[in-house]
């Protein structure tokens, strides 16, 4: 039996005799837990990591793992990894999948470099890609939709609008993050889809919770409120499966990754505590320049960021963590399950009486172990002066923005900016253009700000070394392009192309047509390297732009009705004379018979009479 | 079955030439009378709120209270700057917008016309929408001076109190845009020229950009005074183009209905909804949109098909800034709520009171009507027999033209010409190459001034207007000589004739084009060129040529620009630096319009009446006159 029917089967009701068929799967498991459950158990870590960012912003980064023997996985016996998801897995062949939801922007500019290099992060909307195995590309084509499909149903996203427009295969941006010592890497198939527009929200939200272990009742994850999640300024939700083998046992593990970042506003969201409306604040609550010359009860110059805004969880949160998640304990360790980022001088305090083990680690982080059934909270109370959280510089800046206007043409304009005074960035830029959108590849250019001496040579102003470029077919698939750059120390890359608008078919227009069309976001990838000033190791990083809207010529939609219905009128008063004027005979007027009046009658009579005779 | 009709138009054409003439006066009268139609209510419509997302004042707005006192102190700080030079006016504006948490940019510009330099420096700040993904913008604007260079203290400082008041609430959208541009003509401009990066080396680029702009609201409440007693709504575009009007009715509404705050449009401050204050109006408007210039920041951003409009404040009442700052704020949540950009209402209208207006399918017949009467003078001018020339056949002219004297002769005549059988091409040919060339030679003309007054200096303006008035009196005399000497009497007749035919073909053709573009500024024009179409050459009579030259005279394009000049209360040089500057700046289309079609065709009627003048002099009277 193959292993496509073995795995399918679970699809279907079982033909064999039931009761002798789950006998047999209670035995299996029944061997399987008394045999390796006491060993090989599923492992499962979660972490929150507080930290507040520049501008009174708090970074919350909501972590929970869980990795469990691949053996078991194959044989479908989940202990942690979440069946739905697993089931999925296994009968679209997906090796590695990583999953995006995200929602506003990124502030490189305050907060500095995101989370985890960006790894958990995607651009605006939806952004799923995977390795599935497959004989061949139209296989891999086939269980990449039947990915998309199921993924769609779990998740409440329209995951299934990711169709061949949407779908790329990048050469150079992703490399698979999961070990395959045994799997032919040649059937592994990496396909990438965006959806910008997909509004991320709460329906997304309660499956994501429900994966998890704990389900959001206990453990950090009850911070997770769909109001207070989605009122962040910038929020991803990312899922990331993968295998993962050792080196020295070649055991391998399939490891089940969620991540939550979230940045929270403090002041909107202490504000939100007191009124749902921002109304104006009472006058004594206003924070005055004492200063200024004209200083009155009347004149209020304001000022800001005087002080450290007071806060603790259950300001922001709306309520306490409640608990330890049963899961995420380790026998041989105590696991800091809740750690702030915050500088040092920062006061944190713990609520009186709570009985939970602290614990300061050397990069300052103070982290907290959760007891059971304990809730926890913790409060930072408002400081004088303020501190200036850590900020570390990120890689590279780049924005993305739409030049020209007009129906017809328009232009890409991407800036890519380094900070570092001394090394260069290498770096993979990924468009995914949809292909209404047609770009003109000899318009491509890359400028380099501040050019380079003409002393330096011919060579010293082109910056891109690689470029990978798949044109767009109508209605079948989306451009893709991909080029490698180099930039500079303390230098700007201005990347430019122009771009033709397709004139859509009347019915490829979206009910909101007037809205524009999403562009999804750039991803920018800079592979891991170790940096030349100080040898450092450097993991990969990857920066998203923000997504664009692009507007198309676009009908007036109540125009076809009055075009089809004077067309049809015209049609039906022309149809109607020429067919009459065909099928009238024209006669001159002496061509015509006189009638016979005594004739005519005379034959009634006959015919009358011969009727009656019969 | 043949068409029957009492006389034969192929042996008579006067019946067909009299039709047209008819068709071509009824064409003008009655677009005329359409115009004047408009205001009454069975023409006009009511405006109404067509895009249902808006929802104006549907939201309360909580816009006062201790935020007056920020209002306040910014007030101060504004009033302390006033005469600053322009980038320590950014540099403080930006370290207000910084220290509230928004990104802020700053940019400089410099742009030259009419021998003058603008510069200055814009300021602006984004307010990233909490969840939003800066795809779509919606921009606050102050001019530090508006657009009667005075310092917009009012206005600045109400955006600068709001954008630390928007930054509060989460239900953004859209990216929120305050800026502040140095002036209220060149620094909007250069900033939305940036903004869609097609600016030249003389406006630096932006440093911070958002999405697509969805709307922009300009506040002007100039000067010290707090007070104010209504809201003057300008919308008017650079071309005559303009906003969607969902946004003025937005406006209007909240303002009205909301704020309890009295809408004006146009400068009419006294509107109470009658014939006369709507047709008032509605000219203004007209005026305004055919002028083409801009009227306030807003106009630069309308080209770039973002709507835009302008509060400003006027008078002296019992409303204060934190009313101006309220119906800002509920124009925002109604912008906020867009889920498209505007389209649902009309783009092309006139409005003739704050909640009155007609669309385009009702006004636009009369600029039409206009420009066919112009066209159809020219088909008539064309079938005229008097445009043949008589080369091989010159009877035939003279026997056509002596045709309108009776109706005896007609008959003999009539009768003599069914004798020889004729073509209807094969008849006397018109000579096209000297009208035609006189008609193309003169338009290139039209580039002339329009160089010369696009480069000239200021100071030099009035001078080199003068003398051009002189060269084009001087210009059509020296043509009309040059003809009459050179070409023979025969020919003399139809050369003009047929240069006429051209120049109001063109200029009809031309006209009705622009009407579905700008329809003020053709039916100006339209209106201006009527006497073009019987202004001729008369060489047999010289009164009706003095009179027809006087009327030439009396609606040239210069004594439209005397006109523009007397209207507005400002020296014709100011008005040529005007259009200049707009040229440079806006990229304002109205002066090429005017000396490059305009005025042509204007020369070549004056050529025709000069001649008359040139052929009663020189006793030469041409064949057919």
């Amino acid at each position: 039996m193959t292993p496509t029917s073995l795995v399918s089967r679970q699809w279907l009701p079982s033909s064999s005799p039931p009761l002798l068929q789950l006998l047999s799967r209670l035995l299996s498991t029944l061997l399987l837990f008394s045999l390796a459950g006491s060993t090989v158990a599923d492992t499962y870590d979660e972490t929150l990591l507080l930290q507040p960012l520049s501008g009174q912003f708090l970074l919350a980064s909501f972590n929970f793992r869980s990795h469990g023997p691949i053996q078991a996985f194959n044989k479908q016996m989940f202990q942690l990894f979440p069946r739905s998801l697993g089931q999925i897995l296994q009968y679209t062949h997906t090796r590695e999948l990583h999953l995006r939801f995200a929602l506003g922007r990124w502030d490189s500019e305050l907060w500095g470099a995101q989370p985890d290099d960006g790894q958990n992060a995607g651009g605006t909307g939806v952004e799923l890609w995977a390795w599935v195995e497959a004989d061949n590309d139209v296989e891999a084509e086939a269980r990449w939709t039947s990915l998309n499909n199921a993924l769609s149903g779990l998740f409440c996203a329209s995951l299934n609008f990711i169709d061949s427009t949407r779908t790329i295969r990048p050469v150079m941006s992703f490399s698979p993050t999961g070990d395959y010592p045994t799997t032919n890497t040649t059937r592994l198939f990496l396909l990438h889809g965006t959806l910008p527009k997909e509004p991320v929200c709460t329906e997304n939200l309660t499956p994501f919770l429900k994966l998890l272990p704990c389900k959001g009742k206990f453990g950090i994850s009850t911070l997770l409120d769909g109001h207070k999640l989605f009122d962040a300024s910038f929020q991803s939700m990312s899922i990331d499966v993968r295998p993962i083998c050792s080196a020295t046992t070649g055991e391998c593990d399939i490891e089940i990754q969620q991540n939550i970042d979230m940045v929270l506003d403090i002041s909107r969201s202490l504000q939100r505590k007191d009124s749902p409306v921002p109304r104006p604040r009472d006058q004594h609550e206003l924070i005055c320049d004492a200063t200024k010359s004209y200083g009155s009860t009347e004149y209020c110059y304001p000022l800001d960021n005087s002080f450290d805004l007071p806060w603790s969880l259950s300001d922001l949160f709306g309520k306490s963590i409640l608990g330890r998640c049963p899961f995420a304990v380790r026998s041989d360790q105590e696991v800091a399950h809740v750690c702030i980022a915050a500088p040092k001088e920062r006061i944190v305090s713990l609520p009186e009486g709570s009985d939970v083990t602290q614990k300061t680690l050397e990069d300052g982080r103070r982290c907290y172990t959760l007891r059971d059934n304990q809730p926890f909270d913790v409060f930072l109370p408002k400081q004088e002066p303020p501190t200036s959280p850590h900020r570390q510089e990120p890689l590279l800046y780049a924005e993305r923005s739409f030049t020209g206007h007009g129906q017809e043409h328009g232009g890409v304009k991407t800036v890519l900016r380094n900070p570092s005074t001394t090394d260069a960035v290498e770096v993979v830029y990924l468009e995914s253009l949809p292909w209404f959108m047609k770009p003109y590849l000899h318009t491509l250019k890359a400028e380099l700000l501040p050019s380079p001496p003409p002393s330096a040579g011919k060579d010293a102003g082109k910056v891109i070394s690689e470029l990978y470029y798949r044109p767009a077919l109508d209605r079948k698939r989306g451009t893709q392009l991909e080029a490698k750059l180099v930039v500079p120390p303390n230098s700007v890359v201005i990347m430019t192309y122009d771009f033709e608008k397709a004139v859509l078919r009347y019915t490829e227009y979206p009910p909101d047509a007037n809205r524009g069309f999403d562009v999804a976001s750039a991803v920018i990838t800079i592979p891991p390297h170790r940096r030349k000033s100080d040898g450092k190791f450097v993991p990969a990083t990857s920066i998203r732009t923000t997504s664009l809207l692009l507007s198309l010529p676009t009908p007036d939609f109540s125009m076809p009705y009055n075009v089809i219905i004077f067309t049809s009128t015209i049609m039906a008063l022309a149809f109607g004379s020429i067919f009459n004027l065909l099928v009238r005979r024209f006669v001159a007027v002496d061509e015509v018979q006189r009638m016979n009046l005594k004739a005519t009658i005379k034959g009634w009579i006959g015919k009358l009479s011969k009727s009656k005779e019969e | 079955m043949a068409l029957r009709v009492p006389v034969n138009l192929r042996k008579n054409l006067s019946v067909v030439l009299y039709a047209f003439q008819a068709l071509s006066v009824a064409a003008v009268i009655i677009g005329l009378a359409s115009l004047l139609l408009l205001p009454l209510d069975e023409y006009s419509r009511r405006t109404y709120i067509s895009e249902n997302a808006l929802l104006p004042g549907q939201v309360h707005a909580y816009f006062g209270g201790s935020e007056q006192n920020i209002v306040r102190a910014f007030r101060k700080e504004v009033a302390e700057l006033g005469n600053s030079t322009s980038d320590v006016v950014a540099f403080r504006m930006a370290e207000i917008f910084r220290s509230a948490g928004l990104k802020v940019g700053q940019q400089k510009y410099s742009y030259k016309a009419a021998g003058g330099e603008y510069t200055g420096e814009n300021v602006y700040a984004v307010l990233h929408a909490p969840r939003g993904d800066a795809t779509e913008a919606i921009v606050l604007c102050a001019p530090w001076k508006n657009i009667d260079h005075i310092l917009n203290e009012g206005g600045v400082a109400l955006t600068l109190a709001l954008s630390r008041y928007f930054k509060r609430w989460s239900l953004w959208s859209k990216d929120i845009i305050f800026l502040i541009s140095a002036d209220a003509r060149a620094g909007p401009q250069a900033w939305v020229d940036a903004y869609h990066d097609l600016h030249g080396a003389n406006v630096q680029s932006l440093s911070v950009k958002s999405g697509a702009i969805q709307g922009v609201v300009v506040v002007d409440h100039p000067g010290p005074y707090h007070r104010f007693e209504s809201l003057h709504i300008m919308y008017d575009g650079i071309n005559g183009q303009l906003p969607n009007l969902d946004l003025i009715n937005t406006a209007v509404q909240i303002s009205r209905d909301q704020m309890q705050l009295r809408t004006d449009l146009q400068e009419m401050w006294h509107h109470e909804d009658t014939y006369r204050h709507r047709l008032r109006t509605m000219l203004r408007g007209m005026v305004n949109q055919a002028l083409g210039h801009s009227t306030g920041p807003h106009s630069s951003f309308i080209p770039y098909h973002i709507d835009a409009i302008t509060l400003a404040t006027h008078g002296d009442g019992w409303h204060d800034e934190m009313s101006l700052g309220r119906t800002v704020e509920s124009v925002f949540r109604s912008l906020n709520n867009l889920l498209e950009h505007f389209h649902q209402s009309f783009f092309f209208y006139l409005l003739m009171a704050p909640k009155r207006f007609v669309s385009i399918g009702t006004y636009l017949p009369s600029a039409m009507l206009l420009a066919v009467g112009l066209t159809l003078t020219a088909i008539r001018l064309w079938i005229d027999p008097r445009s043949r020339s008589s080369t091989d056949d010159g009877q035939a002219v003279v026997k056509n033209a002596g045709e309108k004297g009776g109706d005896e002769k007609k008959k003999q005549t009539g009768d003599q010409a069914a004798t020889i059988p004729k073509p209807i091409d094969g008849g006397p040919k018109r000579e096209l190459f000297l009208p035609l060339s006189v008609v193309i030679g003169v338009h290139f003309c039209g580039v002339i001034p329009f160089a010369v007054f696009n480069t000239v200096d200021y100071k030099s303006m009035a001078n080199v207007f003068y003398i051009f008035i002189a060269a084009s009196f001087v210009l059509p005399m020296i043509l009309a000589t040059l003809i009459a000497l050179t070409t023979p009497p025969r020919r003399l007749m139809q050369t003009f004739h047929l240069s006429r035919c051209f120049s109001l073909l063109f200029l009809g053709m031309f006209l009705s084009t622009l009407a579905t573009l700008n329809f003020s500024l053709s039916f100006l024009i339209g209106l201006f060129s009527l006497p073009l179409t019987f202004a001729r050459a008369t060489p047999t009579s010289t009164p009706i040529a003095l009179m027809n030259s006087i009327l030439l005279q009396l609606t040239s394009p210069f004594a439209a620009l005397f006109a523009v000049a007397g209207y507005w209360g400002l020296g014709v040089e100011d008005v040529l630096r005007e259009a200049s500057f707009g040229w440079w700046v806006w990229g304002m289309w109205t002066p090429a319009i005017v000396w490059c079609v305009w005025w042509p065709a204007w020369v070549v009627a004056r050529v025709s009446v000069d001649a008359s003048f040139v052929m009663a002099a020189t006793g030469k009277v041409p064949v057919g006159a």
